[in-house]
């Protein structure tokens, strides 16, 4: 079995922000294998936890979810970021960028 | 942001079930995908969907994280913890009603008790600045009677000791002029009076008192004005302050009443003032009937120098700072120098203050604490019993908690489901708590004597309430709680192993055992202290008066000075109304005399022709011939009183068996004289009677003088009782008695219509009162004792069904189980009892001053409350014990 990793605490809105930000309109399932699909299988999303983080995002106003059909015919929720989500994301980009930035300097450091 | 925020979480609030529904969906959506999807890779299709749901994870723990996001999570999980607690309570009907009722008994006789306690006891008295009230007595060393006690009985409302006497007026003024530590000393004694002109003659109570009284207290008038100097002189002018009741009553609150006048004995008083409604008058502790006029003691020339007449009360207020110790040192160099300017009245004699509260709950303080004290053990008892009964209950539900663990409950979520339990119950516990307490209040008060000074101001007092509330529930919350905890220790696999009916460990069942014991302990701590109460009270009504009381009808006939203005006028009266009576149908005998047994009494200091002994105080009393017969009064040798002995005849006297056994050394008294001081007449005694107990059942019989009621020179008190011995119920008559009164003189009131079995009832109602309180609380500690052994030993039984089965599989016969169930019944109550005699025996030291003629060591009752808890214990062991007995094997040893 391949190696996967369990994505690191705090990431999973700042992965799910920017998988919806390049992809538009996703249900659950799909953001699900998209960040797999993105990290050539190395993040694992634990996929029930997903959920979760997407009912907090909701809340927060970062997504809206619309509900309507998939290609085969069911029922699914589709999210969408807004521009609050998107100015969120940046936010988090940028700090993420700052971090590891500076631990990779720590580990390129001579 | 908040606001939106907060917006679409109250949307998520009102459509929770849609929010949780359209999430459910989603998820099963998600897994049903995964499930394809691995599926397409090749695995079957059971396997494929066990995969995704793994992969997954607790889908209702991941649904109780999401809707924690809508932000309503803990409330919700109040709401269900409350409707969980609420379904488990239900399918366990016995154990709430049982804890319900336990603290719904507990909280409502302790704060029943407690109510009464605090509101007669420890709130302050009605007055502005009330700790610097005292009341002031007079102290005579023991041996020595002093002339004339105050004949109306007026104490303040307290019961003193023998040698604490009221004051004599003419000492008052000294301690004014000396104390400079008061503010003011003020004289106020009970004054009876007759108002007429107002419908029907009445005989009121009223205070006398001296001009500074109503400083002294602090109270303004709410009308008019108090008395002045000059009205609280000899020959002042008569005037009088009503009470707001007078005013309100018998005026309709007529605010034009000043100046107007009210006829008190036949004279007519000017209203000057009238009294605001909360002022209590000092006399009116422990009286029932109200005090309802103030006029002024304007004390006579030859009171104000007569050193040794005690006969006031003195109240008194400190000037701010000074303290009890500087007054009684000031009081004590007056009382020096009165002794050696007036050593003939005044050696020995001393004055004394106490703080007027104590002095006037000092009568029965020490009752209302041993009650408080047996309302405190039954607090206890219920914290225990209740502790015992979570405990039982939490252990029953290890095996759930386990499970709950298992599914992943988290251990705060597991302590909250107990805490909701032990929450509703006691919530329940509680307001039945309240709702008893109250009732049983009321019927407290009411049933309480009503001597009992300041009762009619007690009120439910919440803070004991909430104390002992949150006692019982800390006690359920820590020994409900300690087990859940102890088992969300545990590992779920663990316990799990384990049958459902082996959930206690040794140290829950140790614990269950120690609490039963205790409660055992303390609920024979109770009987002991009921079966002396009991004891006491049988004692005291076992004991003999000396008269017959059935059938005797008791009343005051007061006649006022003003018009009845010598002793042969008040005489004549009495004997034209004993004519009158004799005739009424019914009637048998006729007595009037000063005061009646139980009503009073007069002593006078006399000295015996040929006996060298001195300060002989017997009780005296003017009767008339037919006392002896009316009271059943039997005469031992020479003769009674006869219609002979009147005024110009020989000064005779009867006297009784305890004077000759007293006075004579058991000589001869037939033929002997005595006079009631150096310049008084001899009056010879002529005949012996039987001794009676004139104080009443716990009073001693004392050496006794009769004098003829018709020789008025011989005695200087006043007839005022009267009584009739009838051959039917003797309250018939009241009403006929009274229009014979009125035929005699219209303007005549007849006051305090008793039977002398009423008064005798009245006389031990502190005694019975405390033997019915007593007695209930032992009720209820052995009640809940009995609750508590049952509990554990049927908790036991089923715990060990699988041991009796196998038992009883190798063939123990159902008796022996009976015996090792019965064993371990016999063990909890014989430790209880031990640890409760040996509780007793300390406790019930405090009470030995409360008891008539019974040891509080008294090893019968001692015996018999062991008895009957042992009795009752292991009565309420047989149910657990035969269900033991009755144990299939087949049965529980197919549940191994």
């Amino acid at each position: 079995m391949e190696e996967r990793e369990a994505i690191p605490p705090g990431t999973l809105a700042m992965l799910i922000l920017k998988t919806l930000a390049r992809g538009g309109e996703m249900h659950g399932f799909e953001i699900a294998e998209a960040i797999r699909r993105h990290s050539e299988d190395v993040l694992q999303v634990e996929e029930g936890s997903l959920y979760p983080a997407l009912q907090r995002m909701l809340m927060k106003g970062w997504l809206t979810g619309e509900w309507s059909k998939t290609a085969e015919g069911r029922r699914a929720r589709y999210y969408q970021v807004t521009p609050a989500g998107r100015r969120r994301l940046e936010a988090e980009l940028e700090s993420y960028y700052r971090v590891a930035r500076a631990i990779a300097q720590v580990l390129v450091a001579e | 942001m908040g606001m939106r925020d907060l917006g679409r979480r109250l949307k998520y609030l009102l459509h929770r079930d849609e929010a949780s529904g359209e999430l459910d969906e989603e998820m099963r959506l998600h897994i049903e995908l995964r499930t394809r999807q691995l599926q397409d890779r090749g695995l079957g299709e059971r396997e494929a969907r066990y995969a995704a749901r793994r992969e997954f994870g607790n889908r209702a723990m991941l649904e109780i994280a999401a809707s924690d996001v809508w932000g309503w999570g803990p409330w919700e999980r109040l709401a269900q913890d409350a409707r969980y607690a609420a379904r488990s309570l239900r399918k366990a009907p016995g154990f709430v009603a049982v804890a319900v009722v336990t603290l719904a008994v507990g909280l409502g006789m302790n704060t029943a008790v407690f109510s009464i306690v605090s509101a007669v006891m420890l709130r302050s008295l009605p007055y502005p600045e009330p700790g610097r009230l005292i009341s002031l007595w007079e102290e005579t060393p023991r041996r020595q009677d002093v002339g004339t006690l105050n004949s109306s009985g007026n104490n303040l409302g307290g019961v003193h000791a023998r040698t604490r006497t009221t004051v004599a007026a003419a000492n008052l003024m000294d301690y004014r002029k000396g104390a400079a530590a008061f503010e003011g000393l003020a004289g106020v004694e009970t004054a009876r009076m007759n108002l007429t002109g107002n419908g029907v003659p009445e005989r009121l109570i009223g205070e006398s008192v001296t001009a500074n009284y109503f400083t002294v207290m602090g109270v303004a008038p709410q009308l008019g004005r108090t008395f002045t100097e000059e009205e609280d002189r000899e020959g002042g002018d008569p005037v009088v302050v009503l009470s707001a009741r007078f005013w309100e009553r018998r005026l309709g609150s007529d605010t034009a009443v000043l100046d107007k006048t009210v006829m008190l004995d036949e004279k007519p008083y000017r209203v000057i003032g009238v009294m605001p409604r909360g002022f209590e008058p000092v006399t009116q502790y422990g009286n029932t009937e109200p005090v309802e006029f103030f006029v002024p003691a304007a004390y006579p020339k030859e009171q104000l120098a007569a050193h040794g007449d005690h006969d006031i009360g003195v109240v008194g207020r400190l000037k701010p700072g000074a303290t009890l110790r500087t007054a009684q040192a000031q009081l004590d160099a007056v009382s020096a120098a009165l002794a050696a300017r007036y050593p003939v009245t005044n050696r020995g004699i001393t004055a004394v203050i106490v703080p007027l509260r104590d002095d006037i709950v000092q009568s029965v303080s020490d009752s209302l604490r041993a009650l408080l004290a047996a309302s405190g053990l039954i607090v206890l008892i219920t914290c225990v019993n209740v502790a015992n009964l979570l405990l039982v209950r939490a252990v029953a539900r290890r095996h759930e908690t386990s499970v709950r663990l298992a599914l992943g409950a988290g251990r705060g979520r597991i302590a909250r489901a107990f805490l909701g339990e032990s929450m509703l119950v006691s919530a329940a516990g509680c307001a039945a708590g309240i709702v008893l307490g109250r009732a049983l209040m009321q019927v407290l008060v009411a049933a309480a004597p009503q001597t009992i000074p300041r009762l009619a101001t007690v009120s439910m007092d919440w803070r004991v309430f909430s104390v002992a509330a949150a006692m019982t529930i800390a006690a359920g919350l820590v020994f409900g709680l300690a087990p859940a905890w102890q088992a969300s220790r545990t590992r779920p696999s663990e316990s799990l192993k384990a049958t459902e009916r082996r959930g206690g460990g040794t140290a829950q069942s140790r614990w269950r055992g120690a609490l039963t014991v205790t409660e055992v302990a303390l609920s024979l701590v109770l009987m002991v202290g009921a079966g002396l109460f009991l004891k006491s009270f049988t004692t005291i009504m076992g004991m003999d008066l000396g008269f017959r009381t059935e059938h005797v009808l008791a009343m005051n006939v007061n006649l006022p000075v003003l018009r009845y203005k010598t002793a042969d006028l008040r005489l004549a009266f009495y004997q034209e109304l004993e004519r009158r009576v004799r005739a009424l149908p019914g009637v048998q005998s006729v007595a009037y005399a000063n005061r009646l047994p139980l009503r009073g009494g007069w002593s006078t200091g006399i000295e015996i022709e040929n006996v060298s002994e001195s300060n002989l105080s017997p009780d005296s009393q003017p009767v008339n011939p037919g006392y002896f017969e009316a009271l059943g009064i039997p005469l031992v040798r020479g003769r009674l009183l006869t219609e002979e002995d009147r005024k110009g005849q020989p000064y005779v006297a009867v006297v009784n068996l305890a004077f000759a056994r007293q006075y004579l050394k058991g000589g001869d008294p037939l033929g002997r004289r005595f006079r009631r001081g150096p310049q008084a007449v001899w009056f010879s005694i002529v005949g012996i009677v039987n001794d009676i107990r004139r104080g009443g059942k716990t009073k001693d019989m004392r050496p006794q003088i009769y004098l003829a009621a018709a020789q008025t020179d011989g005695y200087p008190v006043r007839l005022a009782d009267f009584a009739v011995r009838t051959a039917g119920n003797p309250r018939l008559l009241a009403n006929a008695i009274q229009r014979q009164v009125w035929g005699i003189d219209k303007d005549q009131p007849v006051t305090g219509v008793e039977t002398m079995e009423e008064l005798i009832s009245e006389s031990v109602a502190v005694q019975r009162f405390q033997m019915l309180l007593l007695g209930v609380f032992a009720g209820v500690a052995v009640l809940l004792a009995m609750i508590g052994v049952f509990g554990v030993l049927s908790y036991s039984v089923n715990q060990r069904m699988n041991e009796l089965g196998v038992r009883i599989a190798l063939g123990a016969s159902p008796g022996r189980i009976l015996g090792l169930v019965m064993q371990q019944a016999g063990g909890l109550v014989a430790a209880g009892a031990a640890f409760g005699l040996a509780g007793a025996w300390g406790l019930t030291r405090f009470v030995g001053h409360l008891l008539f003629h019974v040891e509080s060591h008294d090893p019968a009752t001692y015996a018999a409350a062991a008895g009957i808890l042992a009795v009752v214990g292991l009565a309420a062991a047989m149910g657990p014990a035969l269900r033991g007995a009755r144990v299939d094997p087949a049965v529980t040893l197919r549940e191994e």
